[in-house]
């Protein structure tokens, strides 16, 4: 798979094996319903005070649930105008329009933690940099999760270089 | 509390501080990714990118790290700001 801006300054991704593109399409199903006990990740407590997370549950993680929600319904919207090649083993293209960037990383965040918080990944298994293993549902999950973080990171780039420094802006 | 200088964003002022000592905590989890953190540490708090990777190793490698302080209501949408972002963080009073 290549990574690059396309003419128009979209991030690009190219020459999608399928097997990624299924995950990636994967990526705009609702997590609430896939992962319900993942999916609490979603909407942590703001603290220990009673009376707050009380407030919180009521007034903020509803606000913060439709938040996600119509990131991943712009997300969906971009899936669902993936490129198909011909041949033997029609790779994919993606094309991110640069302002559906955020909702792109907000969706692929609250994946990748639905799934390591429903499959119990370690800082160590998350970390590891090894051949991708598909003979487990876990492991597959495993490698979805490490394969949404490329994305991300590829998209973390795009958005770094748009943010001024407020440092070199005094310079 | 740590080091001031640390904690103190351009917002607040020594005396908010000191009268309403709330802080905002952001907790290390294994899956957000480090460039991620920084990048939203920059945009929530309008950082340069050198303390906003200051703060984001200090989550790393400690665990957590104090991003601001100051009167509660603030620290309140502060949270919610980076629960938008998927960022594990609270807010606690410091002891008087």
């Amino acid at each position: 798979m290549y990574f690059e801006l396309s003419e128009s300054g979209n991030p690009l991704f190219s020459k999608m094996h399928p097997l990624l593109a299924g995950m990636l399409q994967a990526s705009a199903l609702d997590p609430w319903e896939r992962y319900p006990d993942g999916s609490i990740r979603l909407l942590p407590p703001p603290g220990e005070e009673e009376e707050l997370c009380r407030d919180w549950h009521d007034f903020v993680q509803p606000g913060l649930r439709r938040h996600f929600d119509s990131e991943r319904a712009i997300v969906a919207e971009d899936i669902s105008l993936m490129k198909q090649g011909k041949g033997k083993t029609p790779l994919w293209s993606l094309e991110i329009p640069a302002k559906h960037c955020e909702a792109w990383l907000t969706t692929l965040n609250t994946q990748r933690l639905a799934l390591a918080t429903e499959y119990l990944f370690t800082e160590t298994e998350l970390s590891e940099k090894g051949m991708p293993d598909l003979s487990s549902e876990r492991s597959i999950a495993l490698m979805q999760v490490n394969f949404f973080a490329f994305i991300q990171e590829c998209l973390v780039q795009v958005l770094m270089s748009e943010i001024a420094d407020p440092e070199s802006d005094q310079a | 509390m740590g080091d001031p200088g640390t904690l103190e964003s351009p917002q607040t002022t020594l005396s908010e501080m000191h009268d309403h000592p709330w802080i905002v905590v952001v907790h290390n989890d294994p899956v957000n990714l480090m460039s991620y953190v920084a990048m939203i540490f920059q945009r929530i708090f309008g950082w340069t990118r050198e303390r906003a990777e200051k703060h984001m190793m200090e989550v790393h490698s400690k665990g957590r790290s104090v991003v601001w302080s100051g009167a509660r209501e603030q620290a309140e949408l502060y949270v919610q700001q980076l629960h938008g972002y998927l960022l594990l963080a609270t807010l606690e009073q410091t002891p008087h």
